[in-house]
């Protein structure tokens, strides 16, 4: 039973990091069958798929295109496992919560896409808020869920104002958590000054938001 | 497809700088201007065979007026397609007409240097060097010592060259600098040894010549190096190097007649000298700067008259390899990208076979490697607009575009992983954010492609030649050395 449960999850884990859907949701079907719990057919098999692509497109062996597809593929064979998941009321280990969102004003959200996918194979609980998201929903979401991280991003110079925006009124709730701020108009500098912390692309958030959270990264 | 071999494709539509009757006026202008004024020609050779077809010739003043029929007759001999072979067959290509293809060009006299940034007088090392990265690159086609080497018996530096070039690189030669018949005889006994023999040649020619007549109307001493190489099956490119405003008219088209009169008649001597031999159009206009009275390779009108000798290559079923990539910048700059963009796009676009003037700046004279990567980055990026996109089921993908519905994004979508490895992507153009840019020690694609030069010299190098060959073709230099005349 070992070896079929070693098998399975490195399906799993292949089925993601090679770009193999049927492989993946084949894989998540044996492992409902052969009794191998959900929390760790998602973590030891398709969450360690995606941190391996992450990394590599991270190193620019794996292409942007391939990590969104191989998101894709890790969601589809969750939805496979996740009557099992509710049924049993298995909790994922959660690393922590994260509300991210592209600020008001702003429509572009392909980046902060990345970044969730990088979140949520590190092990974080994510909720995401799309994008053009009030300030105040990153302010009501956060008490909510007791977000532990927050994340903001801007890709238009005439928005990244809005991440300062949502800092003051975070700040003027009493919730002192972390904000992450990224997107192409955003700075080291400009984090700095409002007082929040900057990842240049989605494999660098997931390592700062960890390190934020002193869990290692 | 190999990794250090990719040709380019000509699958969109051709621009034609000329309407079709202005191409027939310029076609039936330069022969009349063969038929009543004549050509002067100054090989003795080249001469005989005029008038053994019909030409009148005079023997006080060289020049010889060759009736239009004889050089549509000799138009029509051509040997089509024509084919470049390579010292390495998997590098053989042939003009088709459908695919394109660049090669460095020739006789540059100095070198940026690699590692001091400073100008010098460029050695035969830098002709290793040069070689050894058209080996590599994958869109650079076939190789034409870049500069004259200085540290080499100056009467017989070609076969110098020829010989390093062969021990560097794999693909096809072009010599750009062959001036004598002497010099094209041990080239061509080298190519030979190489393939194994004269007939191997012939069917596998991988040596060319660029063949330049001489504005206004001449055909120079270079027609006898050019016969011995239509003897031997080996293309000559019959360049036609019109200056606008000094040795041809001061008007585009006098520039194209003048031209294509003199590659036309070259073409009538060496067709008469070896019928059904393989040749190709070539040309490299400059123009007059008319403030200072310098010549220029960049200058719009030259472009122009590339682009319509490339339409008169097309009109008379020729391949063309065009000398363009012209640049008066001495850095590889700013000034030298959009001077060198222009000058290669618009004879692409035109339907130009081949190129030349990769890595050279200041008018053709100064090798720098950096220019070397940049100008193959801008050939890649021209080359995936001129091959073209195909309308069809699979390339609109309604299906997809249903699915996607009026938000969201196509990034997931399998049909995008199936197609994203057809996007051109960058190897010295910085794409970065201005963080991860600034970071990265703030570097402009120069430094970029300063790194790659130096990255391939340290990596790459071609096959190399059988010991064997090595002997014979360095004993093949040393009588060259002592055959070749001293002029």
């Amino acid at each position: 039973m070992t070896g079929d449960k070693e098998a399975i999850l490195a399906e799993l884990e292949n089925g993601v990091k090679n770009l193999q859907q049927e492989v993946a949701v084949e894989a998540a079907k044996k492992a409902l069958a052969a009794g191998v719990s959900p929390v760790e057919a998602i973590e030891d098999g398709l969450a360690k798929g995606i941190r391996e692509v992450g990394e590599k497109f991270a190193r620019k062996e794996m292409f942007v295109v391939e990590l969104i597809y191989a998101a894709e593929i890790m969601s589809v064979a969750i939805k496979v496992l996740e009557p099992e998941l509710k049924r049993t009321a298995a909790q994922r280990n959660v690393v922590g919560r994260m509300v991210l969102g592209t600020v008001a004003g702003d429509i572009h959200d392909i980046g902060k896409n990345l970044v969730r996918i990088m979140l949520e194979a590190s092990g974080f609980e994510v909720r995401d808020l799309g994008k053009d998201a009030p300030t105040e929903s990153f302010v009501s979401t956060a008490k909510e869920m007791g977000a532990d991280i927050l994340g903001a991003s801007s890709l238009m110079t005439t928005t990244v104002e809005v991440q300062k925006e949502v800092v003051d009124a975070l700040r003027g709730a009493g919730i002192n958590a972390p904000l992450l701020v990224g997107g192409a108009a955003v700075s080291e500098e400009w984090a700095k000054e409002i007082g929040a912390h900057y990842a240049s692309d989605a494999n660098s958030a997931a390592v700062t938001a960890k390190q934020l959270l002193g869990k290692g990264g | 497809m190999e990794a250090n071999f990719k040709p380019g494709r000509l699958c969109m539509r051709r621009l034609e700088v000329m309407d079709p009757k202005d191409a027939d006026a310029v076609h039936l202008k330069s022969l009349r201007l063969l038929e009543t004024m004549g050509i002067k020609v100054v090989s003795e050779e080249g001469r005989r065979l005029l008038k053994e077809a019909g030409a009148e010739v005079d023997e006080k003043t060289h020049v010889c007026k060759i009736p239009g029929s004889l050089v549509e007759e000799s138009l029509r001999k051509c040997q089509r397609p024509v084919k470049m072979a390579a010292r390495n067959p998997k590098y053989d290509f042939v003009l088709d007409g459908e695919h394109c293809y660049a090669c460095t060009d020739g006789v540059g006299l100095a070198t940026i240097d690699l590692d001091t940034g400073e100008r010098r007088p460029s050695t035969l090392k830098d002709v290793a060097d040069s070689a050894k990265i058209v080996d590599n690159l994958p869109m650079m086609h076939m190789y034409n010592p870049l500069v004259t080497p200085l540290d080499v018996p100056k009467h017989a530096h070609t076969v110098h060259e020829y010989l390093t070039a062969l021990e560097n690189c794999e693909k096809h030669y072009t010599t750009g600098s062959t001036y004598q018949r002497e010099e094209a005889v041990f080239e061509i006994e080298m190519a030979r040894a190489v393939v194994g023999g004269e007939k191997e040649l012939r069917r596998r020619p991988i040596i060319s010549s660029l063949t330049c007549t001489t504005s206004p109307m001449v055909l120079g001493m270079t027609t006898d190096a050019a016969i011995e190489f239509s003897r031997a099956g080996c293309p000559p490119l019959l360049m036609a190097m019109p200056l606008i405003g000094a040795t041809a008219p001061m008007t585009v088209a006098g520039a194209v007649v003048l031209g294509n009169a003199q590659v036309i008649a070259l073409a009538t001597v060496l067709q008469l000298a070896a019928p059904g031999s393989p040749l190709c159009y070539s040309s490299e206009p400059m123009a007059m700067d008319v403030q200072s009275g310098l010549f220029e390779g960049l200058f719009p009108a030259a472009d122009m008259v590339r682009a319509a000798h490339v339409q008169m290559a097309k009109r008379y079923g020729i391949p063309i390899f065009i000398g363009g990539w012209g640049t008066c910048s001495k850095a590889p700059d700013v000034q030298a990208g959009y001077e060198k963009a222009f000058s290669a796009f618009i004879a692409y676009l035109s339907g130009a076979d081949m190129t030349s003037g990769p890595g050279l700046l200041e008018n053709w004279t100064v090798l720098s490697f950096e220019q070397l990567l940049i100008d193959h980055e801008m050939f890649t990026m021209m080359a995936d607009m001129l091959k073209g996109f195909s309308v069809d089921d699979d390339t609109v993908p309604l299906d997809v575009i249903r699915e996607v519905g009026h938000e969201g994004h196509y990034m997931g979508k399998k049909h995008t992983l199936d197609h994203f490895r057809e996007m051109w992507q960058p190897v010295v153009t910085d794409g970065r954010t201005y963080t991860e840019w600034k970071a990265g020690g703030s570097k402009s694609a120069v430094d970029h492609a300063r790194e790659k030069a130096k990255e391939i010299l340290r990596t790459h190098s071609a096959g190399p030649l059988a010991e064997d060959l090595r002997k014979d073709l360095k004993a093949l230099v040393a009588e060259a050395e002592g055959a070749i005349p001293h002029k």
